[in-house]
């Protein structure tokens, strides 16, 4: 064997020279090749890497935005007042779909419930628009409802309809506290339209995520490059609000404000230990799920944005003042007159008598602008509008919606005689209703102000406020003993036979309540037009209180007053709790103050 | 070696001869011993082959599992998808809107006066009092309002009280002229009272 190779191995070894020969030339092929590498390096790496990179990703890499879920909306017992689903949007190419309009549109018309020709011309090609290629035929209908009406398309053999993403936000109550909840804009997925959608939403909207991948044929390719960033989805809102009250509210204060011929009204529920918002109702309101068939003022909170002259609700700050710093007692006697001139003008009361001989109690029994202003006058300079400013008039109530007013409580430099004696029974001082509701339930909590929650627990607004039950502060306004008088003095307001709301009270329960028939002022002649805000404020029980409602209804026509028109909403509001949250009457011996002397 | 053997033949006897004779080395032919090269190349193709059959078998496994996990992530998201209508319908179901409809339809209405049965002892606590109609909310919007050009002024007519039978039996023909082809006959009478009332109405909340 040797042998015979050894002629072929000298040969081979002939042919491929001595090994420095060699050596040399495999190092220039070498360096050859090595500087080709370079060279293509450079062109890569150095002249245009963006695009040769992008054209690398063109190719079977897909590259899907992962929606985050945007977070609920509960009320206080989970109950979603608004919720995102997944949905999808169903599009059409009307190049392709215009030869089969009529048989695609009869299928989506039925399982979708859209109008029919309405569907069909969004699938025949727009002579308007020649050569467009896409057009919308559902927006937000629920995947599953999506998914099947195209795959009945497919199987009848029409093709150019298809699915895209488009989260739903529902709305499962329509209308039920749609003024706090606000709405979510149709056309743009974070575009949202006031409301807590708006103040809260870099809570609600989390973080959208990406994932990026290769696909062949449809499906994902399993060794391919894969890249994934986790969307971090919203966090969920808990309102204090209670579902069925809101919703309760929201139809007694529409019956109200239809019966009244109203412009609007509002009505507040709280809870008088907590100053938990349980219901804040307005009217007209809008349907969230449907914003745009509102016009745009009814899109927010008129509780919170309405500005007015609370009237002789206020009386009872007044009255709690007085108490408090130990000017009077509920059977101060006061001679009221017909008519009290103060200043240049003449103060009436809403009924017409000779000089009447009324107790404090009395005074507020009847709601008498008279009998007010004499017993404010014992009041020291100043203090009445401490006493105003400490019940909150004048400072927003910040429970995170947005547009809320501040109200006005004129500066004590400028107040006249007059301006003390207006102010001393709501007139000439502007609040928004939650801040009356506020200040009433200070007298329901013994004379501690609690500001009012909408959030529960703590919650960070867009604008960085901190909102929620965990950051209700308390301040106390009026002794306890001063509150407690006040709430027998507003026991006697829904006494038969005493006081000016019979009406508002409930068979066997102790209700304090007070009316206010307030003088508007119109928008145009800067003076009191005539119009008027009825309302009602009150609690109960009166000797162990619960929950607080406030009612306004804003410029009734015809024949109004607090009592007659808002005191049945309240007592309606108030019942409807009462049963459900089980409150017991306290069966103790209701008050029983003389009114008159 | 020969002189070896030469010397050992002249010392040894001649009876050894043949024994020497056998122990005497030969050359033999050299054996090629090399190993068969055959089982070396099948075991090496053999791992080759089993190599690219298992990455093969191992990519198309993957491939399928990914049909499989397309397939799956599909499914899960259509009920996924499927539970939040669910859901959906759920919460309308529970909506208080609905269920004050219903009970609506069944007679209810929020009672005026809360009172309660302690169900321990059977006590009643609170003042019964059966719900009146005027409990009842309107839960249900007012219908739209029509447009103007479909609302008509009503027509108003006032019809003189009859004095005695004799003139109210004269009168009925000159009402019926009066209030555009409105006539008293008895059958129709219902339908024509509903129209009246309904423009009653109507004048009234224009007022």
């Amino acid at each position: 064997m040797t042998r015979s190779r050894r002629p072929v191995a000298g040969s081979r070894s002939r042919w491929r020279g001595s090994p420095e020969v060699r050596l040399r030339v495999g190092l220039i092929v070498l360096a050859m090749v090595m500087s080709v590498f370079g060279v293509r390096l450079v062109q890569l790496q150095g002249l245009d890497p963006k695009a040769y990179a992008a054209k690398a990703n063109a190719e079977g890499l897909v590259s899907v935005p992962l929606s985050a879920t945007r977070g609920s909306i509960l009320d206080r017992n989970g109950a979603p007042l608004a919720e995102s689903v997944s949905g999808l949007m169903i599009v059409a190419d009307p190049k392709r779909t215009n030869a089969h309009a009529e048989d695609i549109a009869r299928i989506l018309a039925t399982r979708l419930h859209l109008d029919y020709f309405d569907v069909l011309g969004r699938l025949r090609e727009d002579p308007n628009k020649p050569g467009a290629r896409f057009a919308y035929v559902a927006r937000r209908v629920p995947a599953t409802t999506a998914r099947s009406a195209v795959a009945a398309i497919e199987k009848a053999g029409f093709k150019g309809v298809d699915t895209r993403l488009d989260p739903v936000r529902d709305y499962p109550g329509g209308d039920v506290a749609a003024n706090l909840i606000g709405y979510m804009k149709a056309d743009g997925q974070a575009d949202t339209g006031g409301g807590l959608e708006r103040s809260f939403d870099a809570m609600l909207a989390g973080k959208d995520g990406r994932e990026t991948y290769e696909v062949g044929g449809g499906n994902r390719i399993p060794l391919g490059e894969n890249t994934e960033v986790k969307p971090v989805n919203g966090k969920n809102l808990t309102l204090t609000i209670d579902r069925d009250v809101q919703w309760y509210a929201q139809r007694v204060l529409r019956t109200a404000v239809q019966g009244a011929k109203a412009e609007s009204g509002a009505a507040i529920a709280l809870d008088s230990r907590t100053g938990d918002i349980l219901a804040l109702a307005d009217y007209p309101t809008f349907d969230a799920n449907q914003p745009g068939q509102s016009p745009e003022d009814d899109l927010g909170s008129r509780a919170l944005s309405n500005v007015y002259e609370p009237g002789s609700v206020e009386k009872v700050l007044t009255m709690g003042g007085l108490l408090d710093a130990g000017k009077v007692t509920p059977r101060t006697k006061v001679r009221v007159p017909k008519a009290l001139p103060v200043a240049d003008r003449v103060i009436h009361d809403y009924f017409p008598h000779d000089t009447i001989r009324l107790t404090l109690a009395g005074v507020i029994a009847k709601s008498s602008n008279i009998g007010t202003v004499l017993a404010a006058r014992q009041y020291a300079p100043g203090q009445l509008w401490k006493y105003l400013d400490l019940f909150g008039l004048g400072h927003r109530t910040d429970i995170g919606l947005p547009g809320e007013t501040r109200g006005l409580l004129p500066d004590p430099s400028t107040w006249t005689q007059l301006t003390q004696a207006t102010a001393s029974f709501g007139q000439g001082v502007s609040v928004n209703a939650l801040q009356m509701a506020t200040a009433v339930n200070a007298i329901a909590n013994g004379g501690e102000l609690i500001t009012p929650s909408l959030i529960q627990g703590r919650a960070v607004t867009s604008t960085g406020n901190v909102v929620g039950t965990d950051t209700a502060s308390r301040r106390r306004v009026i002794s306890q003993q001063a509150a407690e008088k006040v709430s027998r003095m507003m026991e006697m307001v829904t006494t038969e036979g005493a006081g000016t709301a019979p009406g508002a009270g409930i068979a066997g329960y102790r209700v304090a309540g007070k009316t206010g028939t307030a003088q508007q002022v119109g928008g145009t002649c800067k003076c009191y037009d005539g119009s008027l805000a009825v309302s009602f404020a009150g609690f109960a029980p009166a000797d162990n209180p619960r929950f607080t409602v406030y009612v306004v209804i804003q410029k009734p026509q015809g024949s109004a007053s607090g009592g007659g028109t808002a005191g049945p909403v309240f007592r309606k509001i108030l019942a409807y709790l009462l049963q459900k949250y089980a409150v017991p009457p306290t069966n103790t011996p209701p008050a029983r103050l003389p009114v008159e002397w | 070696m020969s002189s070896l053997v030469s010397q050992a033949r002249a010392r040894a006897p001649r009876l050894a001869e043949t024994a020497v004779e056998k122990a005497r080395l030969t050359l033999v032919p050299t054996r090629r011993t090399a190993a068969p090269r055959a089982p070396f190349a099948v075991l090496v193709f053999a791992i080759l082959g089993a190599g690219v059959v298992g990455l093969l078998m191992f990519n198309t496994h993957m491939q399928q599992a990914s049909f499989y996990a397309t397939r799956l992530q599909a499914r899960a998201d259509d009920l996924t998808a499927k539970q939040q209508k669910l859901d959906m319908e759920l919460e309308r179901l529970r909506a208080p809107q609905r269920l004050a409809e219903a009970g609506k339809q069944l007679g209810m209405v929020a009672p005026g006066v809360p009172a309660f049965v302690k169900l321990g002892d059977g006590t009643i606590v609170g003042t019964p009092t059966p719900a009146s109609p005027e409990d009842a909310v309107r839960i249900n919007p007012l219908p739209a309002e029509l447009p103007p050009p479909l609302r008509p002024d009503p027509i108003i007519v006032r019809v003189p009280a009859p004095v005695t039978a004799q003139t109210a039996t004269q009168a009925t023909p000159v009402q019926g002229t009066t209030t555009q082809g409105t006539t008293q006959a008895p059958p129709v009478q219902g339908t024509k009272a509903h129209g009246t009332t309904r423009h009653g109405t109507r004048a009234g909340a224009g007022r």
